[in-house]
């Protein structure tokens, strides 16, 4: 438990007699509470135990004020409204005491002011609930998201190994087998170090085939994320051995859903793919690894590996991730695995040149993609605050204008210039803490609201428990007080230290002052210009994404229906049973549900798949002791490319006549053409597969493969006619709705195959939306945010100029009564308008143009400095803000000059 | 002889009686209170606590205690025998009060 150091500030504040009798004891008593209760209360009860404890510190000082109040009534020391700071100060002591009574008073009196004007207080409450409410709700979500750890045991320390081809810039997260072999044994910054694979597997001979999420790990991962066993054990190092009899560890849930939780499950033997396997215990629940998946984990198999790295160092895949050792942080075990890098480079230049290893946070990978996203949502909805906080700002200034009089009379009376302004600053705190109340409510609903809206393909750890807690709170009170500063300091401007005595003498003569008028004129500028600049990197952000939608990703999307399938294995072991399974159905399907074209291709495009295979010309090998580059790699059937409508360059798709023991053939897309052939054709042309040569026969168009923002880049496929999987997608064009065909298909396959595992069902169209469905949404929401942003400006502009009519009503009046048309004042009054506006729009554009690059990293296809998104932008702007001036400049001209004479 | 009403309030009286047979910590003794119904922030009963010690009527120091694995402090207070002696006082007139009391209401009857 330790005193935050505002508490212990505020503290030092009371009176030094209260300090010692009342507040030392208490908080000793209240410290020794809250390790009670720390002691017996769980993990979840120790989450916020500081924040809380700091809250209850508050609430002894708060009490201790007031004893020190009802002290000082007693002494009749604060009978008197005579300010001691001017009067001269009767030592610390009191000082202290007068701060404490002050503060009280001054709130009190503050909220029975605010109270008896019920229609600005509302205003401005509302106004900076809304910036409060949408900071609050967006901080919700990226505390839960972001700021929360992992729900693994010092989670902090996890990292993941990383991959980087140093020539292409590839990056991927699994790793070759004998790389991992060789790492593991030479490593010396992770405590644990372990591979990991994650899949789907068909659990068989239980009645009806079940699809689960399936683990493949190393022995020391299911410990290392603290989970445990509720029955027999989890996986141990002779399972993961060569050799060792085949086991599985069930998940909770299966166990609980698929074997209805039996006690005798330890030791039973189930199917999994084409192994049988022995259970040999179930995990504790909650067992969910890699952090991002949805659903609890199934089953948990052991990765065996060999004992010494294999001469083919890439005969297979694996993930890898480890708990950094103490005192390791990412930085330094990227630092030792570079060292580790460069030397089996060294070692193994054919499979490894130019292949770099580096550990990431767990945290980070898990988080990646949403960061940049929900940070920029968050400076959005800051912008909002800030203008939110300008426009109430212009209504506290316009309010403590008009009462200058009632301080210069104060003034007069003895009131020090510290007691006015410390009058302004309660009447701000009431105003900013009843915002944040209404804030925190609107929040709740809010984020309620925010988190059913997240389309389902986001899944970011804590999404599902967003709320209001100790953190969010805590930045809550952060944001109040910093509003309350923010218009404490711009309405302490108008408080003038030479008394005002002018206003004492002239009443109603009074303009504003010079420092009032600044400060207004100040707020305007401000607010355009944010709302300039949140419009601009919004409008920035909203083009590059529409070109993002409208990308062409080198294939049709649309008429095309995918189906994820798996053949019984054991059936289905010989390649000939396969390669008829499919012939089969590719006819029934056509046959039956009327499909234009049906392919099968292993690789589903806009998924994130960057599978790679190196690319070697037979003719040109590449020279002894080196590797050749890597190309996408995929396996389709000639149906996939008509399928998905590929343009065929030159050549032709694969046919069943390509199957063994046909010579071996490969497609190309055109970029390899490009890259590989300058100057001449692809096709004929022979390129090295493994250990032996393929030719070229086609060349088809280039498509993008992981994501719409990845560029083109060079892709070889292999007939999937030769080697089909029992795993595989369905690609099956129509010429209606791909989606309404669905369930005809799988009835279709299920007809073909009683046994067949039907997985997911969808639409390319889908697929391509889901792929950009967490970036809709977060750009949904940034226009929200600029719209606001932009219809709060305008109500300030207006404010302000309809206060300034009413401040110049007596000018304008005597310049109707002298001659000056209409048009003189209306143009007069937006003129006035204008120049603030004109001036926020420079400042808006200078800005923006001078942070645009920091942007850069999320635009697609758009330039920093667009000229037509900046330009509509400024439109916009300005736009509103001369219509923002229009209403009252009009209000002004239909003004009646002997009745506005009379009126001033 | 004139019987004088004591100087002790009621709450100072039940304040006193928590610590007749021994020392006790303060939070021991707002406890005990709160069992009268009396309510009390703790910085306004410390302060009340002051005060009895100020008036040399109760004696407090603190007292390092450990919770958990930690060390904190507590105030802890006993009797002392001016406080002793008002206690015995303040009780005698009360019982003395309630006998003449009683003794009233039988010879009205």
């Amino acid at each position: 438990m330790r005193d935050a150091a505002w508490v212990t500030w505020l503290a030092r504040r009371l009176p030094q007699e209260v300090f010692e009798d009342a507040f030392v004891p208490a908080l000793a008593d209240r410290r020794a509470a809250s390790l009670r209760h720390l002691a017996s209360a769980g993990w979840m009860g120790r989450s916020g135990a500081s924040f809380r404890y700091n809250l209850a510190v508050l609430v002894l000082i708060l009490q201790c004020w007031r004893l020190a109040r009802g002290e000082a009534r007693t002494s009749l020391r604060a009978a008197t409204a005579v300010d001691h700071t001017r009067t001269g100060s009767p030592g610390h002591h009191r000082q202290r005491e007068h701060f404490v009574m002050n503060l009280g008073y001054q709130l009190r009196h503050a909220a029975r002011l605010l109270r008896t004007q019920p229609l600005f207080t509302t205003a401005t409450v509302l106004t900076l609930a809304l910036g409060v409410g949408a900071n609050v709700a967006v901080f919700a979500v990226v505390e839960a998201v972001l700021l929360r750890p992992l729900p693994y045991p010092a989670a902090d320390e996890l990292a993941v190994l990383k991959h980087r081809d140093e020539r292409t810039g590839i990056e991927k997260e699994f790793i070759a087998i004998g790389d991992f072999i060789d790492l593991a044994a030479r490593q010396q910054v992770f405590a644990t170090f372990f591979p990991y694979s994650s899949g789907s597997e068909t659990i068989t001979g239980q009645g009806d085939p079940i699809r689960v999420d399936a683990l493949s790990a190393g022995p020391d991962l299911l410990p290392t994320i603290g989970a445990t066993a509720v029955r027999g054990r989890l996986l141990s190092e002779t399972d993961a051995r060569e050799g060792a009899a085949p086991v599985v560890v069930l998940g909770h849930q299966l166990w609980t859903t698929s074997f209805a939780a039996d006690e005798g499950i330890v030791g039973r033997r189930i199917r999994i793919g084409q192994t049988d396997r022995e259970i040999v215990g179930v995990a504790s629940p909650g067992l969910r690894f890699p952090a991002t998946r949805a659903r609890e984990v199934g089953i948990v198999v052991p990765i065996v590996l060999p004992a010494a790295a294999p001469a083919e160092r890439k005969s297979g895949w694996v993930f890898a991730a480890g708990r950094l050792s103490p005192g390791i942080d990412a930085a330094r075990a990227t630092a030792n695995l570079r060292t580790l890098s460069e030397q089996m480079e060294g070692e193994f230049p054919v499979s490894n040149q130019g292949s770099r290893y580096f550990a990431t946070p767990l945290a980070d990978t898990v988080v990646g993609d949403t960061k940049r996203p929900l940070f920029l949502l968050l400076g959005a909805v800051g912008v909002v605050l800030l203008i939110a906080c300008a426009n109430v700002g212009n209504l506290l200034l316009a309010r403590a204008l008009g009462r200058r009089q009632e301080m210069a009379v104060r003034m007069a009376l003895g009131a020090g210039r510290a007691r006015l302004v410390g009058q302004l600053v309660a009447e701000s705190l009431v105003l900013s803490a009843l915002a944040g109340l209404v804030g925190i409510a609107a929040a709740r609903w809010a984020v309620v609201a925010l988190v059913s809206l997240v389309p389902p393909s986001v899944t970011a750890p804590g999404l599902a428990d967003v709320g209001i807690n100790g953190g969010v709170l805590a930045f809550t009170v952060g944001v109040t007080i910093l509003t309350a500063v923010i218009f404490s300091a711009l309405t302490a401007l108008t408080v003038r230290a030479d008394g005002g005595g002018e206003a004492l003498v002239a009443p109603g003569r009074v303009s504003s002052s010079q420092a009032g008028r600044r400060a207004a004129a100040a707020l305007v500028t401000a607010e355009v210009a944010l709302a300039v600049m949140l419009l601009i990197g919004a409008g920035l952000i909203l083009r590059s994404f529409s070109n993002l939608l409208t990308a062409d990703p080198g294939f049709q999307t649309s008429g095309v229906l995918t189906v994820d399938i798996a053949l019984p294995a054991e059936r289905y072991a010989a390649v000939e049973s396969r390669s008829a399974f499919y012939e089969r159905a590719f006819a029934a399907l056509r046959d039956r549900n009327g499909l234009v074209a049906a392919g099968a291709g292993v690789v589903t495009p806009l998924t994130g798949n960057n599978w790679t295979v190196p690319f070697e010309r037979a003719d040109r090998p590449v020279p002894a002791g080196q590797r050749p580059p890597d190309v996408g790699w995929q396996s389709a059937s000639g149906g996939f490319f008509d399928a998905l409508t590929m343009p065929v360059r030159s050549g032709r798709v694969f046919a069943t006549s390509d199957r063994a023991p046909a010579p071996r053939v490969v497609i190309v897309s055109e970029s390899i053409e490009r890259q590989f052939f300058p100057g001449e054709t692809a096709v004929g042309h022979r390129v090295r597969v493994g250990d032996a040569d393929a030719e070229i026969v086609g060349v088809v168009g280039d498509i993008r493969r992981a994501s719409l923002t990845d560029e083109p880049r060079p892709d070889m496929y292999f007939p999937f006619e030769r080697s089909p999987g029992t795993a595989t997608t369905l690609f099956l064009r129509t010429a209606g709705d791909a989606a309404a065909i669905a369930p005809a298909v799988r009835q279709t396959l299920r007809d073909l195959e009683p046994q067949i595992v039907l997985g997911t069902t969808t639409t390319l169209d889908r697929v391509r939306a889901d792929s950009v469905a967490g970036t809709t949404f977060a750009l949904s929401l940034l226009g929200l945010f600029a719209v606001i942003a932009l219809a709060l400006a305008a109500v300030g502009v207006y404010g302000v100029m309809a206060y300034v009519v009413r401040q110049r009503t007596r000018e304008i009046g005597t310049r109707l009564a002298l001659g000056a048309t209409r048009q003189d004042i209306v143009w007069l009054i937006v003129r006035q308008g204008g120049t603030m506006a004109a001036v926020g729009l420079a400042a808006g554009l200078l800005t923006s143009w001078l942070a645009a690059e920091s942007l850069a990293a999320m635009l697609y296809d758009v330039s920093v400095t667009d000229p037509s998104t900046f330009g509509g932008s400024v439109g916009v702007v300005a736009l509103t803000a001369v219509l923002a001036c229009y209403v009252p400049a009009r209000r002004a001209a239909r003004l009646d000059a002997s009745r506005a004479l009379r009126r001033a | 002889m004139r019987d004088r009403l004591p100087p002790l309030t009621h709450l100072q009286f039940a304040v006193l009686g928590t610590m007749l047979d021994t020392e006790r910590a303060g939070r021991d003794v707002r406890d005990a209170i709160a069992r009268f119904g009396v309510k009390r922030s703790a910085p306004a009963f410390y302060q009340m606590m002051a005060r009895l010690e100020r008036d040399k009527l109760v004696e407090g120091w603190y007292e390092q205690i450990t919770v958990g694995d930690q060390a904190v402090t507590e105030r802890r207070y006993r009797l002392r025998p001016a406080g002793r002696k008002l206690w015995d006082a303040t009780r005698a007139f009360y019982e003395r009060a309630s006998l003449a009391a009683t003794r009233e209401r039988w010879s009205d009857a």
